[in-house]
């Protein structure tokens, strides 16, 4: 298992965002649905070590980020886009990549060649030498998902990836997702059930700051038998079901 | 967007085959790539030429007298903006809103920042040295004696890098809008203060980064002596520390990285701010001596010793010999000394040469003035030793030549004169005109009266030791003694020589009154 | 309510817009959230550390000193800097896609905050001796601030303290060399026409950019 976590819970201040957690996660794409303010951010960022759980046991990649030279053995090994990526405007694309490869910790021999190869997997070959703010959203998109990938990392974590990718660029970056997941655990947080769908062998779904979904997507389907949950496709009635199943036992609880 | 399995592109023409770069300076050259420094470029060009450039034209070329200008103008220009793009710098990860993204990766965050504080300092030090570099070549091309100072460019260097570390670390640590104007403003506000507890000789302020060798005559230092390092050697620690002390701040927070890397931190931390204060502490001891200043834990007698070289002499009746530095000034020294030395030529005791030395003792003034010894006669046969101290130069703020032989003729002239006759304590060259109270002795009176009548034959713009005109109501003596000068400018040349021949050694001993002048 | 909804419904009503409450009340609304956006209160406070760090070098500096000049002036050009780096927007080409209210916002807080930095300043230099008086502090802080404004109107709002210490790092030797020109103005005394015609061109001309069209959304 890549990821392995137990009871995990984040607050913030009087806010819950993350409760008592519990996922196993090995090779392959997993997705992660849920409304807004569901935790989903949150808990990505913990993932990601940057920053800590208030309680609870997180091991990413067999190892303790808990531990300083530990968790710097797993940042070696890591990718992460986050939802609000920042970049310098004055860098290229390609010294963007470069950079977080260096801050990565590649091997210096390796690193052209590894930029080279994410900017060309994530369609800005012809991009390379532009600068970062001569770019559109879509593509400064696809530069933060090359220096997430630039190191191959063994376990990617994506958050709201395919925001103002056109569809067809949807399409050819779910490919990259599956491609990636063969090796590496890829975590992918969005609102686009058809991503998670196309993509993804397991998702699950939160909502305030708890799991109330894990398993496969036709799983996450089927709970919308018998129910008029809302939605166009079946994904998204699933989705609408579970929450409202995870809604009601929640007003009842209270 | 491709996936792994896209066909490979045809294969480039091969390339000849690069060095890989190691990771760190792979780092730094991205960084250098894209530092805000040389957007400032053209600003701070501009500021070179006006603080140190032009002033430093407009100066003789001497090595001293020009790196003490690099020393002391170009940092209050330079630093305080160097501190504040570096504040710019240190905060770009926040304002970029990348600081999730660059403190999640592997690598050290302190090593990354670093990285960023080097590139920034990189840019600052090569515009700063670029600078000097300039202003070095056209000293040697315009025939500076000597060589190079090297110790106040390398105290230049390390203010930048201190500007530059203490700006980055703010930045850093309060990414705000406010924070890179803040810096600099304060570091104008520090070199202000600090000038100000300078001239209000506040010992410690000698560490001032600014202060080069106190407010001693340009001939001081690195031209009859060697430039004394003890204060540049202060300085270097006290900003060293400086810059150590924030850089290694950096480091403490726990996102900097490991806890032996934050210890190591911490250690750079407590060993700057070691060096800083010990710095501190030297220059509190550092006193003012002759030929700059000293710092007793540090001073080599050896650096004492005087820097030999080879005179250059006028072919005159009495040869004036000057520091091979000042041999442009040689015809107007020669100008300015000749009808002086004619006045007592071929008298007993007269110098046979006249060498230029250097100051040899100072005194502190009030508001921290300089205040040193004048001309001497000394040795067998007898020497005139005269400082060229306290003059401005000619090509000195576009002081012309005849205003310098005017200035030396009148401010040596008496001097010279009055050490002839041996009037004791001789007349102090920059006071050498003050009243007659300054003579408290009437013994002296007939010397006195000798030497301002000579003054008075040579015309000199003001009177030797009676500048000030008697007042009615002044004693009888002094009234003598200015009767006597005036009739003793009155006597014809010849005559008022054959006496100074008869009556000069009755003269020194104090054995003439003034009813005895004629 | 926005301001533009203001506008449109008092353009349909009687009695006169001005005379409704709300309309103002929301002007006041508009231009809070303008400071807000803009650090217009942490630049106060900042604009009292130099009225004090003043007053407390002022009661130090000895009269007619170099320092006595030299300090007074070098906090002006602080002051002016941190007024400069306010001009610059956090929010960028949404901010310009709106309605006409942005120059006035923009020319209204410029004036506060130079009117504000004058009021600081005369009131730390106050009962104390500043070399040239109230006159000279004016024409100097009048001009530092049109220099922050016009360099921020071309590099940026954040980098907008160029301008007035990089021209105070000018000056400093200028005033030690008594150089006359009247663009050097804080060299000059403080009745001097021509250096208060200079300085109140640069302030005028920084105004007037900074009123239009605002600092440059480039380093940000």
């Amino acid at each position: 298992m890549n990821v392995e976590i137990t009871d995990l819970t984040r607050r913030f201040g009087r806010t819950q965002a993350v409760a008592s957690v519990d996922l196993d996660l090995g090779p392959g794409v997993f997705g992660l649905l849920g409304p807004n303010g569901a935790g989903k951010t949150s808990l990505l960022r913990m993932l990601a070590t940057v920053i800590p759980p208030s309680s609870g046991t997180l091991r990413l990649l067999g190892r303790d980020p808990g531990s300083y030279p530990q968790r710097r053995q797993i940042r070696r090994r890591l990718g992460y886009l986050p939802q609000d990526l920042g970049y310098y405007p004055g860098f290229t694309v390609a010294e963007f990549v470069e950079y977080f490869a260096l801050l990565k910790e590649m091997p210096p021999n390796r690193v052209p060649a590894a930029v080279a190869t994410a900017v060309e997997r994530t369609g800005l070959g012809d991009k390379a030498r532009a600068k970062l703010r001569t770019l559109s959203g879509g593509m400064l998109r696809r530069a933060g998902i090359a220096q997430a990938i630039v190191n191959e990392p063994e376990l990617l974590l994506l958050d709201e990836p395919t925001a103002g990718l056109d569809p067809e660029q949807r399409v050819t970056f779910r490919a990259l997702l599956r491609d990636l997941g063969q090796r590496a655990t890829v975590v992918v947080s969005t609102h686009l059930v058809e991503d998670v769908g196309a993509a993804c062998s397991q998702v699950a779904l939160m909502n305030q700051g708890k799991i109330v979904f894990c398993g496969t997507p036709e799983e996450l389907t089927a709970r919308a038998e018998g129910t008029d949950a809302a939605g166009d496709a079946p994904l998204e009635r699933g989705y609408s079901a579970v929450l409202a199943a995870a809604r009601t036992g929640t007003e009842a609880q209270s | 967007m491709t996936t792994a399995t896209a066909p490979v592109a045809p294969a480039a023409p091969a390339r000849p085959r690069r060095v890989a770069l190691p990771g760190p300076a792979r780092l730094l050259r991205l960084e250098l790539r894209r530092n805000i420094m040389p957007w400032l470029l053209p600003l701070l060009a501009v500021l070179f030429w006006f603080v140190t450039y032009r002033p430093a034209m407009a100066n003789p070329p001497f090595w001293n007298v020009r790196s003490a200008i690099v020393q002391s103008h170009t940092m209050l220009a330079f630093a305080p903006l160097l501190a504040g793009a570096a504040a710019w710098a240190g905060s770009r990860d926040r304002r970029r809103g990348v600081a999730d993204l660059v403190d999640m990766t592997a690598l050290p965050r302190w090593a990354g920042q670093l990285a960023a504080w080097a590139a920034t300092t990189c840019w600052a030090e090569a515009i700063y040295l670029a600078g000097v570099a300039v202003l070095y070549v056209v000293t040697a091309h315009q025939g500076a004696w000597g060589g190079p100072l090297w110790w106040p460019v390398a105290v230049g260097a390390a203010f930048v890098a201190a500007s530059c570390a203490l700006g980055f670390t703010a930045g850093s640590l309060l990414p705000s809008r406010f924070t890179a104007p803040v810096a600099a403003f304060v570091m104008f506000l520090a070199l202000a203060g600090c000038a100000f507890a300078l001239q209000a000789n506040v010992t410690y302020a000698q560490i001032w980064p600014l202060n080069v060798q106190g407010a001693l005559p340009s001939d001081s230092y690195g031209i009859f002596y060697p430039y004394l390092p003890d204060l540049p050697i202060t300085q270097l620690m006290f900003l060293a520390g400086l810059a150590a002390a924030a850089l290694g701040g950096l480091g403490l927070p726990t996102a900097a990285g490991g806890r032996w890397l934050r210890r190591a931190a911490a250690a750079v931390t407590a060993a700057g701010l070691a060096a800083a204060g010990t710095g501190v502490v030297l220059a509190g001891t550092a006193r003012l001596e002759a030929h700059g200043i000293v710092v007793p834990a540090l001073h080599d007698a050896a650096s004492g010793r005087p820097t030999p070289y080879t005179p250059v002499c006028s072919h005159t009746a009495v040869p004036i010999c000057l520091q091979p530095a000042y041999r442009a000034l040689l015809p107007d020294v020669t100008a300015a000394l000749g009808p002086v030395l004619s006045q007592v030529a071929d008298l007993p005791g007269m110098p046979a040469r006249v060498t230029q030395v250097a100051v040899t003792s100072v005194h502190a003034e009030p508001s921290n003035g300089i205040g040193f010894g004048g001309p001497v006669i000394s040795g067998h046969p007898p020497v005139l030793y005269l400082p060229l101290a306290g003059l401005t130069l000619p090509g000195e703020g576009n002081t012309p030549a005849t205003q310098f032989i005017a200035g030396l003729r009148q401010q040596d002239g008496p001097s010279i004169l009055s050490v002839l006759v041996g009037l004791p304590g001789q007349i102090p060259a920059q006071s050498g005109l003050g009243g007659i109270n300054s003579i408290p002795n009437p013994r002296h009176f007939a010397q006195v009266a000798v030497v301002d009548g000579m003054v008075r034959v040579l015309g000199l713009g003001q009177p030797g030791p009676l500048s000030t005109p008697i007042q009615h109501g002044t004693s009888s003596g002094e009234q003598q003694v200015l009767a006597a000068a005036q009739r003793f400018a009155a006597l014809p040349a010849a005559t008022r020589h054959a006496w100074l021949v008869t009556h000069l050694a009755a003269l020194r001993a104090d054995r003439i009154s003034v009813s005895e002048i004629p | 309510m926005t301001a533009a909804q203001v506008g449109n419904k008092a353009r349909h009503a009687d009695p006169a817009p001005w005379q409704k409450t709300g309309y103002w009340l929301a002007g006041l609304r508009l231009a809070r959230l303008y400071a807000a956006s803009r650090r217009a209160a942490t630049c106060l406070l900042v604009l009292v550390a130099c009225a004090i760090a003043l007053r407390t070098a002022l009661h130090w500096l000895p009269r007619g000193g170099v320092y006595a000049e030299q300090i007074p002036i070098t906090i002006e050009a602080g002051a002016a800097a941190v007024i400069g780096v306010t001009t610059g927007s956090p929010f960028g080409d949404p901010e310009r896609a709106t309605g006409r209210w942005l120059p006035y916002l923009r020319l209204v807080a410029a004036m506060a905050l130079a009117g504000a930095a004058f009021g600081a300043l005369a009131a730390g230099s106050a009962s104390q001796h500043l070399d040239g008086g109230t006159l000279s502090l004016l024409r100097d802080l009048a001009g530092f601030t049109g220099l922050a404004f016009l360099t921020g109107a071309v590099l940026g709002g954040a980098l907008a303290w160029i301008g007035p210490l990089g021209y105070l790092a000018i000056t400093l030797p200028a005033l030690a060399g008594h150089w006359t020109t009247p663009w050097l103005w804080p060299a000059r005394p403080p009745h001097d026409r021509g250096a208060a015609i200079c300085a109140g061109l640069v302030f005028t001309a920084g105004l007037a950019v900074v009123t239009v069209r605002g600092a440059r959304a480039w380093f940000r």
